[in-house]
């Protein structure tokens, strides 16, 4: 299978800190890979370097065989890779509609299109309908993102990402903060709406790892500790040291 | 909210109506006061652009309008019979390459250092056109004369009386304000506004936030300067008071109490603006006082404006987030 992102030997490192030091992993396409570790392993930070939104200070990256390293956040989004934030960063005054449409408009390259009226651009409107559907926002479309509750800011949160129909998803721990009653319908919805696409998530509850995930790389103080099957990463005495290590 | 619509545009009918009319129902004093209005209401919709609808907030917006004006002023004096449709266009290029300049090195800085570093841009301009004595006159400022409107049909309109200019003035407003409002409701206008709403989540959507910002400031710019150029156009003289900080402060207060939020808010401000200068300022030469009271009143006490006063606040969650 081809690989869709390959990150070599990346280091990054905050005024001496090191964060990241040398990680190297490969995504093959339609691979779900769950991203574990303890607190301060640098998994959100390999985020921000593999979305561009930090440089990093050694390595490369590739993405679709094309490197990416050093690229704008929004060319790499442009290529195909889209994420979501552990913290809910949607548009708060704007429609669950308009937070759909936001990507859309995007996502069809009208970004910067003056000569035609919002409303009556069918094309974005049709694609809007068809994601506000397909994401299951169709009930609460007309309610401004910030009434909404916080398990619907969530799903709003990780259909953004979607809807740009990414070749690449990147979740920073979707579940975070929803409450346990919720959180297996809304495994269940990611699951569903990302069947067959190419999935890396950051996911500290190990019942939503195991059951959107079918590899998973365990990361320890800005290294790759192993990266295996779910059976393999069960097994490991390494990931048990870790893990146990830290308490 | 349809409901509403009939009312809209029977409103809007209403104005343009008395609009249209004014001319011949008014005294030429009240129709000075409506065409420096109407000026205004463009630049204040400018700014509001910008502010309102961009989220950025510039204390130098007064640099494009007076540049705008200065190089209405000179086209004007050194160029006799040049076309005043040729000029008010090269003025307006002129405010959106100030704006492409001023723009690239401020907008990416936030809040108060953006606002503080698009003042001294204006204070910088301010000091070239005070000091700059053989071509601008420093404060003491020159007069210019209207060159007439040259119609492909009809030919030259003369521009000498005010009756012209109040219609003429009245057309370019219009049409500015229209677009202006147009341009809101394109996909680049929304890319606009959602930058406003969140700066983290747009590049990561694939907008390029620097340039949606140039592009805002910029056209903002142009309109701005637009505005600076029917200043002079209809006021036939320049001076420094067309760049200087009180004229930045001026737009800052129309937007403010007429209310940013809404389209229409900085309009329904530089009307009140102009009106209410023009009657404290024949009781009183100390009227800049009671408009900094009646500004404070308005923030305090009137949060999104005079316009708020006609229609009820747009975003009122139904569950709280506290705070705004």
């Amino acid at each position: 299978m081809a690989s869709v992102l390959m990150l070599e030997n990346i280091w990054k490192d905050f005024s001496g800190l090191e964060i990241l030091r040398g990680i190297s992993l490969e995504i093959k396409e339609g691979e779900r890979h769950a991203i574990i570790g303890p607190n301060g392993a640098g998994k959100t930070t390999l985020f921000h370097v593999i979305t561009g939104f930090y440089k990093p200070s050694k390595g490369k990256i590739f993405f679709l065989d094309r490197e990416v390293t050093g690229l704008s956040t929004y060319r790499i989004a442009r290529l195909g890779l889209s994420r979501s934030f552990q913290i809910t960063s949607i548009f708060p005054k704007m429609t669950v509609h308009e937070n759909i449409r936001n990507a859309i408009v995007s996502k069809l390259g009208r970004r910067f299109d003056w000569t035609s009226l919002l409303s009556r651009s069918k094309d974005i409107q049709e694609e809007t309908n068809r994601l506000t559907e397909l994401l299951r926002l169709e009930g609460v479309k007309d309610m401004l993102a910030m009434t909404l509750s916080y398990g619907w800011q969530r799903r709003l949160e990780v259909a953004l990402t979607l809807a740009l129909d990414p070749k690449l998803i990147l979740l920073d721990e979707p579940t975070a903060g929803v409450d346990v009653k919720e959180t297996r319908g809304f495994v269940q919805f990611i699951k569903e709406v990302t069947v067959g696409k190419t999935l890396i998530m950051i996911e500290h509850d190990m019942d939503v790892v195991f059951n959107l995930a079918d590899r998973i790389t365990v990361l320890n103080q800005g290294q790759v500790l192993t990266t295996g099957s779910l059976d393999e990463i069960r097994r490991s005495e390494e990931v048990q040291r870790a893990y146990a290590g830290r308490k | 909210m349809n409901r509403t619509v009939p009312y809209w545009i029977a409103g809007a009918a209403l104005i343009l109506g008395f609009l249209l009319l004014a001319p011949h129902l008014l005294p030429e004093m009240k129709i000075h006061l409506i065409i420096e209005i109407m000026i205004f209401s463009l630049w204040a919709v400018s700014f509001n652009l910008l502010f309102g609808h961009g989220g950025l907030l510039a204390f130098g917006f007064g640099a494009p309008f007076g540049v705008g004006a200065y190089a209405a002023a000179l086209l004007f004096q050194h160029f006799a019979g040049i076309s005043l449709v040729l000029t008010l266009s090269l003025v307006a290029l002129l405010g959106f390459v100030t704006g492409v300049i001023i723009g690239s090195l401020s907008v990416r800085l936030k809040g108060a250092y953006f606002a503080l570093i698009t003042f001294g841009f204006q204070m910088f301009l301010y000091a070239i056109a005070l000091k700059w004595y053989s071509v601008t006159k420093g404060d003491d400022g020159f007069g210019v004369t209207r060159p007439a409107l040259s119609l492909p049909l009809a030919g030259n309109l003369s521009m000498a009386n005010v009756v012209p200019v109040y219609y003429f003035t009245l057309a370019i407003v219009v049409l500015a304000i229209l677009a202006t409002y147009l341009f809101q409701k394109t996909p680049l206008g929304n890319s606009i506004a959602l930058v406003r709403e969140n700066d983290v989540r747009p590049p990561f959507l694939g907008y390029n936030v620097y340039l949606t910002r140039l592009t805002v400031f910029s056209v903002a710019c142009f309109l701005a300067a637009l505005a600076g150029g029917l200043f002079v156009f209809f006021n036939e003289f320049v001076s420094t008071a067309v760049i200087d900080m009180n004229i930045s402060m001026i737009v800052l207060l129309m937007a403010i109490i007429g209310g940013s939020e809404y389209f229409l808010g900085p309009i329904l401000g530089a009307a009140f603006y102009v009106l209410v200068q023009n009657w404290l300022s024949s009781l009183t030469n100390r009227w800049f006082l009671v408009m900094g009271a009646i500004f404070i009143v308005v923030v305090l006490y009137l949060e999104g404006g005079l316009i708020s006063l006609f229609i009820p606040k747009k975003d009122q969650p139904g569950v709280s987030m506290g705070g705004k």
